[in-house]
């Protein structure tokens, strides 16, 4: 059975690419390496995945690939490809964000239309709910986003549904909640967090620190896709948590414990576009697929402080 | 490694969506009606038109 993984060179399609692969399956990635951030980076993602002779790699866009024979040849898609960041969505760039995590997700839907997928696996994101007043949040929580970017991930949901709606594509949206681990986006807090921790560099804080975040680690957010391949329901849209909910503040504490250095930090005021609290109830996703997540935050950081300790050239 | 058969078979030229060729020195995937050339960089087809490059007629 071969899979397409659309954005595959990015930090959770290039681990998701890897754990399909090693079940057997064969894949088709396509990425187009949007400059959010650097082309090395991605490539450096990759680099395992491309040793494997199942692994098929397309640089393109899906605005102007040919999906329909792609999609012909793959049973399912694990669309995770989009345009990241909620700070940078304001603005002039906005169109972007448009292009790529609406039209592009709108393009490829209309691809699938006369192919015979089992699933359509839309990578959604807990920016759709932005404050939420009810913690912890549930599918079924007002969404209401606080930055461009959400709007954008809320449109593209809202496609992945009505595509199921009109057209019968099996589509499952999993609304990750702040995904950490290896090889983390490096515009993402962990990730600035712990380098600046290793390198001796200023931290800075947006708001008092005192903002909560799901984190979750990205072996979770991984299984939970390949859970919803086989055991999501149809047109829905499931939380995916990591069960470890804490303090920005707290997490950093637990940084400076597992690399023995004191993080520097400088506070600065709050970034629009930041929700104050995520939280996830995962009931459904675990009442569905079973999902329930296994690498807590002190496991998740140490894991992604050694990586990131060994692997800092990178980044630089 | 040349590049897969099969994924040669399934690409399009990205900007008319016609068929596209293996240039004879492998290094491109050629589309004809568009005379634009795909780089492979890598072993990895660039279906970019961005990055394609313009062939002159002699090719
Ligand atoms: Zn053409």
């Amino acid at each position: 059975m071969a899979l397409l993984i659309t954005g595959v060179a990015g930090f959770v399609g290039s681990h998701l690419a890897e754990r399909l692969l090693k079940e057997g399956f064969d894949l088709i990635g396509v990425d187009s390496f949007l400059d959010y951030y650097p082309k090395g980076i991605k490539e450096n993602n990759l680099k395992r995945v491309r040793e494997n002779p199942r692994f098929e790699f397309i640089e393109g866009n899906l605005l102007n690939l040919n999906l329909k024979e792609i999609l012909e040849q793959v049973d399912a898609v694990f669309h995770q490809a989009a345009i990241p960041g909620v700070r940078a969505s304001w603005g002039k760039d906005f169109s972007q964000y448009v292009e790529n995590n609406i039209q592009a997700t709108q393009v490829l839907l209309e691809a699938c239309k006369d192919i015979r997928l089992k699933k359509f696996i839309y990578a959604s994101s807990s920016s759709i709910y932005g404050d939420s007043d009810e913690l912890p949040i549930k599918e079924t929580s007002p969404t209401n986003p606080v930055s461009p970017y959400g709007v954008s991930k809320l449109a593209g949901e809202h496609l992945t549904a009505l595509y199921f709606k009109g057209y019968g594509i099996p589509t499952v949206s999993l609304r990750y909640f702040t995904v950490y681990g290896s090889r983390q986006r490096p515009d993402m807090g962990f990730h600035k967090f712990i380098s600046a921790v290793l390198l001796g560099r200023e931290i800075e804080i947006y708001g008092t620190g005192e903002q909560t975040r799901d984190f979750t680690f990205i072996e979770d957010a991984v299984e939970a896709n390949l859970q919803a391949f086989f055991g999501g329901k149809e047109g829905e849209a499931y939380n995916v948590g990591g069960g470890s909910r804490i303090k920005l503040i707290e997490a950093i504490r637990i940084i400076e414990e597992i690399s023995g250095k004191s993080a520097n930090l400088k506070y600065k005021d709050p970034q629009r576009g930041d929700a104050k609290h995520t939280y996830a109830d995962v009931s459904k996703a675990k009442r569905d697929f079973g999902y329930s997540p296994k690498v807590n935050i002190y496991e998740g950081l140490a894991r992604h402080c050694k990586w990131l300790k060994d692997n800092l050239d990178i980044y630089r | 490694m040349p590049i897969d058969e099969k994924l040669l078979e399934i690409l399009a030229c990205p900007k008319c969506k016609g068929d596209i060729r293996l240039s004879e020195d492998q290094a491109g995937l050629i589309c004809d009606r568009c005379k634009l050339l795909y780089p492979i960089k890598d072993d990895i087809p660039i279906m970019l038109i961005e990055e394609a490059v313009k062939l002159g007629e002699s090719v």
